[in-house]
């Protein structure tokens, strides 16, 4: 009994050593063993204590093991140790920082989680770059960096705009405000940064693909912030009052002014609000909404045209042309991307006539062709009828590989039936509209559908008149027809 | 040549609050070494005279007045100048030291009157010992008697004292133990032994002579071999002879006896430090440590563990500070909690028993035994419990600490999803070195403090079951004050 008693409270004894070892050991492995320890120095610790977080992403990926003041009292040191997770993510070129409730002026607040949390260090890491060694002592952010929130930044989608916006001063942009057209927010700004030789600042933004064509050569941007307008006697106007708290890009496009852009455009905004005369509801919005789309799966391969040029006048002003239209897709027997559309939609030199009725002189011609996944490409015009008849052939430059025409099966290289069933044609966005009868200009280009097949497009009777008509597919030459 | 026993005009008397007993007065007696009875009514003097001449005096307690002078071989004992005359006693309850083998009892003794410990089995020989059981306690009664008569015989005593060595045995085995004492003291030629018995059949024969003391007229008489006691009867009780001392002196004697006993306690437990008996401090000490272990280390993961599911659960901030709260619990379990309650549980869990065996010891006359072997009780008793504690208290305090960690780690991992390295590093914040050094130093003083306190107790005069079962609770109330005091005093002198 008695040495049972004695085992029992040895083996506690035991245990309660092992424990303590096993503690130190945990204390150790906070310091070498299993995670990265880093020092970073900031000038204020700012509350942080020891056991708080370290985290990267918003995952806990570390801990603060101590906080101590460096030896010549200058600096705050904060002693870290990284997990696994987090040690393959920081890099030399890491930012870190301490989380604590910050008010940014009138741009917002951050950290308010840590009004009711310990105070913690976050890191970023801009890029790749070497990985830290242990021990290493690192300089730490006083204030969190610019791209504080890259987080909160959606991913970019296929078939979003990526262009460049040059602008003499940032205002307050920061990464993530948003991008407004008419007011509807059209996208974001994924960085701010300045120039190389510092003359603008150069500000990356995202349009979602849903948008894009709402964005053209023509379109004018400016930095929102509040603007007040008007004269002592007729009364003040105040504009983009919202943008008092935080800035936000602003641009406004003309209907039916300039081509949509491809990806990397670059345009200066302007340096104050334009004075813009908007225009009103078009008519045609106005319709009743049709109640059926064009069915899904379709593989009838519609694209959206827009053309754009400039007719030269010797004696007035220069006239900007634009048109915008349907065109079908497919790829011929050489595999080469060809939209066959009216020749009138993008042959400005078909439709326009100089001042004494002789052929016009045209400039600046641009044909862009918007896909259904969102691309934007530009196009040139590689055939037109020889007996001047409404159709032409576009050839895409740099189409994507994975690029899908229309099959043969859809189409007939053949005369037309004499009455056309139907006519498809694409809307402002790239996506296809339901089918209608054939109705007017607006039709430009669209497919003339018999049944399922495609026998031709609609185009002009008369180059300089709008009747609408059925051009056959039969009149393109052998070598632009699918294989 | 000078008697083997001189009474010299010697008288005794109780001090009592209402006045002195005299028990003997004026006695003049001359004996010559031999083997006599010591007979007389109950409560006449004989257990105290006999007490006198062993030297067991308990110190605090009033003594009796003694008058005159004792001399054993022409030595005085009341006056002693130069070295005393070995004397062994065998008292009631033989005191025997029942932790101890029948061989080690012996042996004890040999080596306390430094002879040889090789003496021991042809001692128990002697005594008829050859075939003891290992543990003390399962001897018989005529054993414990023949031990008791083997480890007095171990001083080669001049003067062998006997307190009833007979009584509680059958004829035969009283008559065997009486043989045994005559044997024992036909060995040397000089010794003279004296018996106190109410059993004078079991003597027939083989006495010198029968020492009688005189109730009425308060004096011993000797009388021949075959003397027999007309009747068996209770000393006359008598009024107590009104002294000139003041029964306010009386209380103030023993007041003063109390505070020296508790001073003489602190004394002893320093000048007797370094340890003399090293076995029985390493047997104290892994007692002290083994037995409360589990009891404390239980105590403290509940504490720790249900301090930190508390404070993480009700937390008013859900999710909110949490390595703030881990690191003001384990700063409080740590440094104040975990050790206040690891000291009330050793406490209780050790204070008790080690009063209990102190109290018993002292209650059957093991102490009174180990005193007459020559033994110190503080070198026996306090040096090994005030060691015991004071290295077991820290080491089993830690116990306690470790284990409130860990169960605190389970309890943080579970309710708050902490990492363990997040609740190690919160949980040991603010605990540094000097914290752990503050914990061992308060569970070091109160070990001391309440290893002085239950030897204290302990040893206090136990006449009864009833005073060893008051003062096993003194020791707990007292010793768990005491840690408490130690810790609410360090506690604020340090950390306030």
């Amino acid at each position: 009994m008695h040495s049972l008693r004695y085992l029992i409270g040895s083996l506690t004894l035991v245990a309660a050593v092992l424990g303590a070892i096993w503690i130190v050991r945990v204390l150790d492995a906070a310091d070498d063993q299993t995670g990265l320890p880093l020092q970073v120095e900031f000038r204020d610790a700012r509350g942080l204590r020891a056991g708080a977080d370290v985290r990267f992403r918003g995952v806990t990926v570390g801990t603060v093991r101590r906080v101590v003041v460096s030896a010549d009292g200058d600096k705050a040191v904060a002693h870290l140790t990284l997990e696994a997770t987090g040690a393959g993510h920081a890099c030399v070129d890491s930012v870190f920082w301490i989380v604590t409730p910050r008010v940014h002026g009138l741009a917002g607040v951050s950290g308010l989680d840590t009004l009711v949390r310990d105070a913690y260090i976050a890191f970023h890491t801009p890029g790749g770059g070497s990985l830290l060694p242990a021990d290493s002592l690192l300089a730490g952010s006083e204030r969190p960096p610019a791209i504080a929130e890259p987080d909160a930044l959606d991913d970019v989608a296929h078939g979003d705009l990526l262009m460049t916006l040059l602008v003499p001063e940032n205002h307050g942009l920061r990464p993530g405000a948003t991008v407004v057209f008419r007011g509807v927010p059209t996208g974001d700004v994924r960085s701010v940064t300045l120039a190389a030789d510092g003359t603008h600042v150069e500000v990356q933004l995202r349009i979602a693909r849903r948008f894009r064509q709402t964005v053209t050569d023509r379109t004018q941007f400016w930095v929102a912030r509040p603007y007040v307008s008007g004269a002592l006697f007729s009364g003040f106007t105040v504009t983009d009052v919202n943008a008092l708290l935080s800035p936000y890009v602003s641009y406004y496009t003309e209907p039916g002014q300039g081509v949509m852009v491809q990806d990397g455009f670059r345009t200066a905004a302007q340096a104050v609000r334009p004075s813009l005369e908007v225009a009103d509801v078009p008519a045609a919005a106005l319709r009743q909404p049709e109640p059926s789309a064009a069915p899904d799966g379709d593989d009838l391969a519609l694209v959206r045209i827009t053309y754009a040029a400039v007719e030269r006048d010797t004696f007035s002003a220069d006239d900007p042309i634009h048109h915008e239209g349907t065109g079908v897709l497919w790829l011929d027997r050489a595999g080469r991307a060809v939209v066959v559309t009216a020749r009138s939609l993008v042959d400005g030199g078909y439709t326009e006539r100089d001042a004494f009725g002789g052929d016009a002189d045209l400039g600046d011609e641009q044909i862009h062709v918007l896909l259904a996944s969102g691309t934007v490409l530009r196009a040139g015009r590689v055939w037109v009828d020889g007996e001047g008849r409404d159709l032409a052939a576009l050839m895409l430059e740099q189409p994507p590989p994975d690029l899908r025409g229309t099959p043969l099966a859809r189409l007939r290289f053949e005369a037309p039936p004499a009455e056309p069933a139907a006519v498809r044609c694409v809307g402002a966005d790239g996506a296809a509209l339901a089918a209608t009868a054939i109705a007017g200009s607006e039709q430009a280009g669209g497919a003339a559908l018999f049944g399922d097949a495609v026998f031709g497009i609609v185009g002009r009777r008369e180059p300089l008149r709008g009747d609408p008509a059925v051009v056959p597919l039969a009149l393109l030459p052998d070598d632009l027809r699918p294989l | 040549m000078a008697a083997a026993l001189e009474f010299r005009g010697f008288g005794l008397a109780h001090r009592r609050p209402d006045g002195e007993q005299v028990l003997l007065a004026g006695v003049d007696l001359q004996l010559a070494a031999g083997f006599y009875l010591l007979v007389g009514r109950s409560g006449g003097g004989k257990s105290s005279l006999l007490r006198v001449l062993a030297g067991l005096v308990e110190a605090r307690e009033v003594a009796p007045r003694l008058d005159g002078d004792l001399l054993v071989g022409g030595v005085s004992l009341l006056r002693p100048a130069g070295e005393l005359p070995e004397v062994a006693a065998i008292l009631q309850d033989e005191g025997l030291l029942d932790e101890l083998p029948p061989r080690a009892n012996v042996e004890l003794a040999l080596r306390a009157a430094g002879r040889s410990r090789r003496l021991a089995p042809a001692l128990l020989a002697q005594a008829g010992l050859e075939l003891a059981p290992e543990r003390t306690a399962q001897l018989s009664g005529g054993m414990r008697k023949r031990l008791a008569v083997a480890r007095a015989l171990a001083s080669a005593p001049r003067l062998l004292l006997c307190d009833e060595p007979t009584a509680g045995l059958d004829a035969d085995a009283a008559r065997t133990i009486a043989q045994l004492l005559r044997t024992a003291h036909d060995q040397d030629a000089g010794r003279t032994t004296l018996v106190i018995t109410h059993d004078l059949a079991a003597f027939d024969g083989i006495v010198d002579g029968v020492l009688v003391i005189d109730a009425v007229q308060r004096t011993l008489r000797l009388e021949p071999p075959g003397f027999r006691p007309s009747a068996e009867l209770v000393a006359p009780s008598r009024a107590p002879t009104p002294t000139a001392e003041p029964a306010a002196l009386h209380g103030l004697r023993r007041l003063a006896l109390q505070a020296a006993a508790v001073l003489e306690t602190v004394v002893e437990s320093l000048r007797r430090l370094p340890p003399v008996e090293l076995g029985q401090v390493a047997r104290t000490t892994l007692r002290y440590a083994t037995e409360p272990a589990l009891f404390v280390a239980l105590a403290g993961a509940v504490i720790g563990g249900l301090a930190t599911f508390f404070a993480l659960r009700n937390n008013p901030v859900h999710g909110g500070f949490e390595s703030a709260l881990l690191t003001g619990t384990g700063k409080v379990a740590t440094a104040v909690l975990v050790p206040l309650f690891s000291g009330f549980f050793f406490t209780a869990r050790i204070a008790a028993g080690a009063a209990a065996r102190l109290g018993t010891m002292q209650r059957t006359n093991q102490i009174a035994a180990l005193q007459m072997m020559g033994v110190r009780p503080a070198d026996y008793l306090l040096t090994p419990m005030v060691w015991g504690m004071v290295l077991a208290m820290p080491l089993v305090t830690l116990a306690g600490v470790v284990a409130a960690a860990l169960a605190a780690a389970f309890a943080a991992t579970t309710v708050a999803s902490t990492t363990l390295v997040g609740w190690a590093t919160a949980w040991f914040a603010t605990v540094d070195a000097r914290d752990v050094l503050i914990v061992l130093g308060k569970a070091t003083l109160s070990g001391y403090l309440v290893a002085l306190c239950c030897y204290h107790l302990g040893t206090g005069p136990k006449r009864s079951g009833a005073e060893v079962g008051e003062a096993v609770n003194q020791a707990i109330v007292v010793g768990m004050a005491l840690v408490l005091l130690v810790h609410a005093l360090v506690t604020f002198v340090v950390y306030a």
